[in-house]
């Protein structure tokens, strides 16, 4: 019996060794060529360090990346301030509609991005007069954003132990100071979760900041795209790495803040 | 609290509805706005558009009709419609395939080292989409590695050219959307009872029927939640077919992108995309009346 076991554990192993190569061979790729001197990014010619130098004085890129920044950051900001009150509402309030809000929210996350990236493409230009560059790319990531941020929110609220908002009402708390010193803190996990994914999703959105950048709003995934289309080139392969080792270190950090939450 | 003390005269039911309606609005008007505004409208308006003509210009021409999805169902978009949920049939069906196994081997074997294996399924999907695809689309390419292993190998004396063909599409998709797949198959099988798998052993059920007969059952949930997070956003894919097909494979979503920023028709687009709209919105009912709320709750 323990052989048996013993024999699926390794098969199940040696199948999962291969799946993790799979998923990481493309980075891995792009680590490793973002140090090689070939300078079409493709082989090892020995290690260099300037295509790094280069990205650092590539002025397009870093117009890109501000722009990305900027964009990313205002949109989490925006999205889990909605998606905090919102899942509040949802949890607390019971009303007709209800159901049908819910499932209205969902929408933008069910549907491919070209369909809610033409759609808000055609109401910028065609319906409401808003300019294409950053007030339409910052409306589109919000509100592709704010529903992911409702869910991850209201999934942990029912994980909750609400007596102690009743205890603090009780002993006298008005709403707001009780929102604001106890469900709130409370809360502050999964603003904190809700943030870490939504920060990456806006970062790395490319189909809907495409369709609503309009001329001149290059974002770093639209520069990508842009530099693609005349074949790898090693600055690219460092954008990767870093995207990277950034990924690397935020779930790091969220996964250390958590350990913390929970020795606490 | 006694019964008594419950108001029900109308003016308190009164009272409370204006309370309700004032807290629905302080908290919920933000998304309300979102959804109604930025949602509702804009499809309403490429509804409207999907029914109008373009001019030779690029024009908008103001007469309807149903030409435009007649083309859809007449003409090789529909072929192109159907080869789309084809081609996410099978990406679902490989995702399964391959998920299923890495999901089960770090619930049931990673011990301690857990959290690092899900951390290792997570990082490669969190960095850059654009950059991996790429990537990967370099290492299939017929100067890339999988060809200068194999003919290094000398197993293959020409390079395969697995570009540009459904199966490397496949594989893009396969590769993009693996990930989430993966944990919510994990998270069903980190939720079984071990007692009810212990049940099955003692009353004589071989590890291979257990499996088949219990583990597979109780994680339908975590196979339907991970089918809809893959299924639903592969159908309207556009960057892996343009970057693993070419012109030679295209997906719906190809379809919608291509008539809005290369040709620049925004009714055929906008009926496009509204097709495309629709037949998600059917298969995700459709997948709920099958795999019933439980699974949907569950994802959410």
């Amino acid at each position: 019996m323990k052989q048996k076991h013993n024999i699926v554990a390794k098969l199940l192993g040696g199948l999962s060794l291969l799946i993790y190569f799979f998923l990481w061979a493309p980075v891995i790729v792009i680590i490793v060529f973002s140090f090689s001197s070939n300078k079409y990014g493709t082989s090892w010619d020995g290690f260099t360090l300037n295509w790094y130098a280069a990205l650092f004085n590539n002025a397009d890129v870093k117009d890109a990346l501000i722009r990305s920044l900027v964009i990313a950051s205002i949109t989490v900001v925006v999205s889990t301030i909605i998606g905090t009150i919102t899942g509040y509402g949802l949890f607390k309030l019971h009303f007709r509609g209800k159901q049908f809000l819910r499932t209205s929210i969902l929408l933008p996350i069910v549907f491919p991005s070209v369909v809610t990236g033409s759609a808000l493409l055609v109401f910028f230009t065609r319906f409401i007069q808003i300019p294409l560059g950053y007030p339409s790319i910052i409306i589109a990531h919000i509100v592709f954003s704010s529903p992911l941020a409702v869910f991850v929110i209201l999934g942990r609220m029912q994980r909750f132990d609400w007596s102690w908002e009743e205890a603090a009402m009780d002993l006298g708390a008005t709403r707001f100071r009780t929102f604001w010193r106890v469900t709130g803190p409370m809360l502050l996990p999964a603003i904190a979760a809700s943030a870490m994914l939504i920060f990456p999703w806006s970062f790395d959105d490319f189909v809907i900041t495409y369709f609503v950048a309009g001329i001149g709003s290059t974002t770093l995934p639209i520069y990508v795209f842009s530099q693609l289309r005349f074949g790898a080139t090693p600055v690219i392969n460092t954008i990767g790495t870093l995207f990277v080792l950034l990924t690397m270190v935020a779930l790091a950090l969220m996964y250390f803040i958590q350990k913390k939450n929970e020795s606490i | 609290m006694t019964a008594s003390d419950i108001e029900t005269t109308p003016m308190a039911v009164k009272r409370e509805r204006r309370k309700l309606f004032v807290d629905v609005t302080a908290y919920l008007s933000p998304i309300i706005i979102i959804v109604v505004v930025f949602v509702f409208a804009p499809l309403t308006i490429i509804l409207f558009y999907s029914f109008l003509k373009s001019g030779i210009y690029g024009e908008i021409i103001y007469s309807f009709s149903l030409d435009n999805f007649r083309a859809i169902w007449g003409g090789g978009y529909g072929r192109v419609f159907l080869q789309s949920i084809y081609l996410a049939f099978q990406t679902n069906f490989f995702c399964i395939l391959i998920g299923y196994p890495i999901a089960y081997f770090i619930a049931k074997y990673g011990g301690r080292w857990k959290t690092l294996l899900l951390f290792l399924v997570i990082v490669p999907s969190w960095a850059s989409y654009l950059i991996r695809l790429y990537a990967l689309k370099t290492i299939i390419g017929s100067k890339g590695l999988v060809n200068t292993v194999l003919i290094n190998l000398d197993l293959i004396s020409a390079p395969l050219d697995i570009l540009y063909t459904p199966f490397a599409v496949m594989m893009g998709l396969v590769y993009a959307w693996l990930p989430y797949m993966i944990l919510p198959i994990y998270a069903a099988i980190e939720g079984l009872d071990p007692s009810v798998l212990e049940a099955a052993t003692d009353l004589g059920a071989t590890p291979v029927r257990r499996f088949f007969r219990v583990t597979l059952p109780l994680t339908k949930g975590g196979l339907l939640a991970g089918s809809i997070l893959v299924f639903i956003p592969t159908v309207g894919e556009w960057l892996v077919p343009q970057l693993f097909g070419g012109s030679k494979i295209m997906m719906a979503g190809s379809l919608v992108a291509l008539k809005f920023t290369s040709v620049g028709n925004i009714p055929e687009g906008s009926s496009l995309a509204i097709m495309l709209a629709a037949t998600l919105i059917l298969i995700l009912y459709l997948t709920i009346k099958w795999g019933g709320r439980e699974a949907i709750e569950r994802m959410l």
